[in-house]
């Protein structure tokens, strides 16, 4: 593309073939790199050999690094909850989510106060062999490797994600970071009481402590594996995980399995198998086995969904994909409940299932224009104004353009996927209702001329153009003018989180995945303590609702706490806080010589460790065609 | 990646106004160029009538459903959310045109002065400044430098017009910095130096219009070099910020086109093409025409 | 000997322009730059936690101690570690050949099948293979890269197509595996540089046949064929091993970025633009400055190969 001119010297005398040589020792080199490099380690699929069962998986990202201290995002939580063990995990087949002990033998014993939990660890279970040990041998999985990993995340020279699901909650731990995050000095609310016994004190009573160690920022690092790599543990992880890294790049991840996993048959009622709904994937054969079942692990990141599709559909590469949205039409027969059209049917299984966790646009309510004001008449007749924008958004037309109407979209921030969702609630605010914007736009004196301008901020990229248009669209159907709804894009992800962080982007489209299966997880997102930087990016501060927050914030799951959260969802609503929101449903598509139930949420790929694959021809490596 | 290099020395001065007279009468003679320039004033009368309004204006209003065939309503469908294909392939003519000349126009006029100035005082520090320059751009792989851009500039709308502005001079820089070392030599410029014309005047009223028919010719070069850039920088996020473009059309359609909905592809990429195509013909037959060593 | 000490002279003589390329993509890549802390921080920040990224960034640090820094790393060649935590070295060493090997073969095919296209077009010139061939590399050139990728993965790799290459991975372990890969990125650069190389190539050649020592030796009877191959090829030389050589830097780090993120291909074109949209500065650093001594190099070599080509091309 670019434009060169250049000047040449004429005269010339030659060597004749000077060219021929050139390309012979071109070949040369090609191979002579190949040789020497990036063609030697047994990284592809082409290397294993066919006895090996290796099951390929298409994900759209790769994640940025392994290290659970940094484990932020579902594409690292896959690969660290396989590499590294985590005190709890999720019932593999529960639906809804529902935690069960993993590396600890047992739920915690919680004192009558609820502030002493004590965790006892199955015995026994090592790290994986690795030079960073004595002898090269993994040791044994102790106690206090837990403690060294909840340090970890108060370290800031590890610049740490997760430190906010325990901060200000365990005694002793914020003090500890304060004076320096010294690992020799000992944290009071952290204590080994041996090698297989836990204690944590807590604060003040936290019920979602166990949820929180299920999540990857909880597992468990050795130390001399820290000592030894350093930052180097971002691609090399070294766990007690039923798989072990093999090779780690921007195109995928290959594990193998962990040789040395603790035997523990699996026990399908107690995953919660529903054999209404999931027999037809064929999980009864790994009844009574030990996990892992395959050898390998491939995660192939691809963006591009199209590509994604064309490698599952060819057969010997990917396995299993999420199915792209532009393919739904062509693939399904039908969307509730989700079959197939006999074509795919013959050759894939599919399994539809809610995300946990939703989309949603808040406004932020630092902006005078259409937030708090100075002047109280000011700020009713905003207050009128959001209301009127979530009257004119259609949540109708969303789903049925972006999600193939397969989303469910719902009024409030307590999503589907929560225990404490509410069906019963009413659907007058994602209804659209173009007439009533109107008319509450001109009760309270808007006009096109006086109506403020919204900057509607978005990350690059068409999708995200696209549900800009939409928005506009909608919005000048309500009266706004088309000058008076931009948009505002930001390079990635981080500049966007910038701008939210720092309250300066109006309007804040974003999604949130839950953490846990607790409503307690996106009612955080309004609470008024929590506003830039946290996670209320709305800076919305309403005093009852921050009242009802702490006090169903230290209640164990009961009847009363629900009520409580319905009464917070109530108060977002009446506010017009949010355009809020809707879950969508990713559809899974595996073959059929594939044994799974596949997902995607909570902690991503929990269930990895009991994928078998049935010994079928289908099943051969990728072969090399056409070459 | 794709260098051009034109075969064109001095002109011949004495005989500067013929050169264009009979650059003219080549021009007309030459039926495929002709054709292709008629091709390429087709589409500016399209991108003249969307920036007066006169049609597209629609391109961004939702007036269909999802993915609707062509029809009468929407002659090329309608996309994803039910916008109007057909309009909006002709509002991203606009768009188009708006990319090429504004980008054409700076890049040329860029690389002229800076490149005569570096020709004129050849050997000085100016020269070996300019000279520095731009083997910096010309160091820095192409797609980096746009996107490096794009991101220092954030949300500015012009940060992709700048990036390409800053990385196209370069190349016609260095042919004028080439032409201006030849003409600065001849008669008529140190008669202007003896009687005393400042060095400015000389450059910019006796040099440069010297140059014209290099200018003219990158000019049309930099012009499909703009719009093919745009698809692959909007692909890549770094494109167009508000609007609508090919580039943008095409993005649109990388998720589209396995799905078996072809209309966004065909409707920005075969536009694109017919304009990329005549465009490239013009400027060949400008080429040729302005290419004094041919008889015509 | 003479070459080598004229070969460290004009090593010397690229020093500023080394300077000049890591000033420039320093500070518009790095220093003003996508900035990484937010992607750093969990979903709930503090003021404090953002402080600490910044400061563990060193984004607190005025710019000409950063941009020194970066100089320090550029001699010592120690990049410290991506923000994955591998060494940036490792992941050159990692990602380069693979962008080598997926991008010479296009590279090398194009600029043969290009020359053997002009040679054809020049020898019939006026005629209609040349205007055939000429018409051919007009259309190449108008079409987009970008459409030629997802016309080609469409034809020849999708199950609606042809299917007859891999779509996604990369596999370079064995022979096959990897030309059954490679094979769809080859065709459509080539698709792509074709239509440019054949025209340039082509008004090389045609150029030099109308000199006077070609018309010479066609007076004198010499076959068509002969006079191409032995008085005018050989004359092409410079100017083609110019567009070459000065097409490499190009390639190696730009040219691959297309191909390698639509088909997901980890090399350095796909990592370098990672890098950028997500901040990872040490990886930045380290391809820029590369990009530059890669450039200086080319420089120095193609000079030196003038000399080998035309011993009377003086090294000065």
């Amino acid at each position: 593309m670019k434009i060169v001119g250049k000047k040449f010297p004429r005269k010339a005398i030659s060597v004749l073939f000077v060219g021929l040589n050139r390309l012979i020792s071109a070949f040369l080199a090609i191979f002579l790199v190949c040789s020497l490099a990036g063609c030697g380690p047994p990284s592809g699929s082409g290397a294993a050999s066919p006895a090996l069962k290796t099951f390929h998986f298409a994900m759209d990202q790769a994640p940025t690094t392994l290290d659970p201290v940094q484990g932020a995002n579902i594409y690292a939580n896959f690969v660290i909850v396989n590499a590294y063990d985590t005190l709890y995990s999720y019932q593999y087949l529960a639906r809804p989510y529902l935690l069960k002990p993993n590396l600890a033998v047992d739920f915690p014993t919680v004192s009558a106060d609820g502030l002493i939990y004590t965790f006892r660890l199955k015995k026994g279970v090592r790290f994986i062999d690795d030079p960073c040990f004595p002898g090269g041998r993994g040791r044994e999985v102790v106690a206090e490797d837990f403690i060294y990993s909840i340090k970890r995340q108060f370290d800031p020279e590890n610049q740490p994600q997760g430190a906010w699901l325990w901060q200000g909650r365990i005694t002793g731990l914020d003090e500890w970071k304060a004076a320096g995050s010294d690992y020799a000095q000992p944290v009071s609310g952290l204590r080994a009481i041996d090698e297989h016994t836990l204690e944590i004190r807590l604060t003040r009573p936290y019920p979602q402590l166990t949820a929180t160690l299920a999540q990857g920022y909880s597992a468990l690092v050795p130390r001399e594996a820290v000592e030894k790599y350093g930052k180097g543990l971002g691609v090399r992880p070294v766990g007690s995980g039923p798989f072990r890294l093999v090779s780690y790049d921007t195109a995928r991840v290959v594990m193998e399995r962990n040789p040395n996993y603790r035997q523990e048959p699996v026990d399908l009622a107690a995953e919660g198998y529903n054999p209404a709904t999931q027999k037809f994937s064929g999980v009864e054969a790994i009844q009574g086995r030990s996990p892992p079942f395959i050898d390998r692990l491939e995660f192939n990141f691809i963006n591009e969904s199209s590509a994604s599709w064309s490698s599952f559909t060819k057969g010997d590469e990917v396995q299993l994909t999420v199915l792209p949205i532009e393919q739904i039409d062509r693939v399904l027969a039908s969307k509730r409940p989700v079959t197939l059209r006999p074509e795919y049917a013959a050759k894939y299984h599919v399994y539809g299932g809610l995300e946990a966790g939703f989309v949603f646009t808040a406004f932020n309510m630092d902006y005078p224009e259409f937030g708090y004001n100075p002047d109280p008449e000011r700020e009713r007749r905003n207050q009128a104004l959001r209301c009127a924008m979530l009257k004119g958004y259609d949540w109708e037309a969303r789903n049925h353009s972006w999600y193939f109407g397969l989303g469910e979209y719902f009024p409030g921030i307590i999503v589907p996927a929560s225990p404490e969702f509410d069906p019963a609630l009413s659907r007058a605010s994602v209804t659209r209702d173009v007439a009533g914007a109107r008319k509450l736009l001109k009760d309270n004196g808007w006009t096109p001329d006086n109506l403020p301008t919204i900057v509607y901020g978005t990350t690059a990229g068409t999708t995200e153009r696209l549900f800009f248009e939409q928005f506009r669209a909608w919005m000048r159907d309500i009266g706004f003018p088309r000058a008076k709804v931009v948009q505002k894009t930001y390079a990635n992800f981080g500049d966007i989180s910038r701008a939210w962080k720092r309250s300066q982007l109006p309007l804040v489209a974003k999604g949130w995945g839950l953490d846990y299966p607790d409503a307690e997880n996106t009612l955080q997102l309004f609470y008024g303590p929590n506003a830039s930087p946290g996670s209320n990016d709305a800076n919305w501060k309403n005093p009852e609702y921050d009242r009802l927050y702490e006090e169903s914030s230290v209640l164990q799951p009961s009847p009363e706490r629900t009520a409580l959260y319905h009464r917070m969802n109530q108060i977002v609503l009446d506010d017009c806080v949010a355009i809020t929101g809707i879950s969508r449903t990713r559809i899974y598509l595996w073959h059929k010589n594939v044994i799974a139930v596949p997902d995607r949420e909570i902690l991503g790929g929990f269930w990895l460790k009991y994928v078998d694959l049935k010994p079928e021809p289908a099943n051969i490596p990728a072969l090399v065609k056409g070459g | 990646m794709n260098a051009v290099t034109l075969p064109l020395t001095a002109p011949n001065r004495a005989s500067g106004e013929s050169l264009w007279h009979k650059a003219a009468r080549k021009f007309g003679r030459d039926r495929l160029g002709m054709l292709a320039l008629g091709v390429v004033l087709a589409y500016f009368l399209v991108a003249l009538g969307a920036w007066l309004g006169w049609w597209a204006g629609g391109w961004a209003d939702l007036t269909g459903t999802k993915w609707e065939p062509v029809s009468s309503a929407h002659w090329f469908g309608t996309n994803i959310i039910g916008q109007d294909i057909f309009d909006r392939a002709v509002f991203s003519t606009a768009t188009a045109f708006e990319v090429g000349l504004s980008v054409a126009l700076a890049a040329t006029f860029i690389g002229a002065v800076f490149g005569a100035f570096a020709g004129f005082f050849v050997g000085s520090w100016i020269d070996e400044f300019l000279l520095w320059c731009m083997g910096v751009l010309d160091a820095i792989p192409f797609y980096l430098f746009v996107a490096a851009v794009a991101y220092a500039l954030t949300d500015n709308p012009w940060a992709m017009q700048v990036a390409m502005i800053a990385t196209f001079w370069v190349g016609t820089g260095r042919l004028i910095r080439g032409e201006v070392i030849k003409l600065r030599g001849m008669e008529y410029v140190e008669a202007a130096h003896s009687i005393g014309v400042s060095e400015l005047a000389i450059i910019f009223r006796h040099i440069l219009p010297n140059t014209g028919h290099i200018l003219l010719v990158q000019a049309s070069i930099t012009f499909v070099s703009a719009i093919k850039a745009e698809v692959i920088l909007s692909f890549l996020g770094l494109g167009i910020k508000d609007g609508m473009s090919w580039g943008l059309m095409i993005d649109e359609s990388t998720k589209e086109v396995l799905a078996g909905f072809y209309n966004n592809f065909l409707a920005a990429s075969l536009l694109m093409f017919g304009l990329v195509m005549a465009f490239n013909a013009v400027a060949d037959a400008l080429q040729d025409a302005l290419d004094p060593r041919k008889v015509g | 000997m003479e070459i080598l000490q004229y070969a460290l002279r004009k090593l010397l003589a690229g020093l500023p322009l080394i300077f000049g390329v890591t000033l420039v993509s320093f500070a518009l890549m790095v220093y003003f730059g996508p900035d990484m802390t937010y992607q750093l921080l969990g979903k709930n920040p503090t003021p404090e936690q953002i402080l600490e990224v910044r400061h563990q960034l060193g984004y607190d640090q005025p710019f000409l101690q950063r941009y020194l820094g970066f100089l320090r790393e550029i001699v010592t060649f120690n990049f410290g570690e991506s923000s994955t935590g591998e060494p940036v070295t490792a992941l050159l060493a990692k990602t380069i050949p693979v962008s080598l090997i997926l991008i010479l073969p296009g590279f090398i095919l194009g600029h043969v099948v290009g020359l053997l296209l002009a040679l054809a077009a020049a020898y019939w010139r006026g005629r209609w293979p040349d205007k055939l061939i000429m018409a051919i590399a007009v259309i190449g050139m108008s079409v987009s890269f970008l459409i030629v990728i997802i016309g080609f993965q469409i034809v020849l790799s999708s199950s609606d197509g042809l299917d007859l290459f891999p779509v996604r991975g990369w596999n370079a372990s064995s022979l096959g595996s990897y030309l059954s890969y490679v094979t769809v990125p080859t065709l459509a650069t080539m698709f792509v540089a074709l239509g440019y190389d054949t025209r340039f190539y082509r008004s090389v050649i045609v150029e030099e046949m109308t000199r006077d020592h070609v018309r010479t030796a066609r007076a004198f009877g010499l076959p068509e064929s002969r006079i191409l191959l032995r008085n005018i090829l050989k004359n092409c030389l410079i100017p083609f091993i110019t567009r070459v050589m000065f097409s490499i830097p190009q390639v190696a780090i730009g040219g691959a970025l297309l191909i390698e993120s639509y088909f997901g291909i980890p090399g350095i074109g796909k990592a370098t633009y990672e890098a950028i949209v997500t901040g990872d500065q040490p990886v930045l650093k380290a391809v820029v400055s590369l990009t530059a001594i890669l450039f200086v190099l080319v420089v120095i070599l193609n000079d030196v190969l003038y000399r080998v080509v035309d011993p009377r091309v003086t090294l000065k």
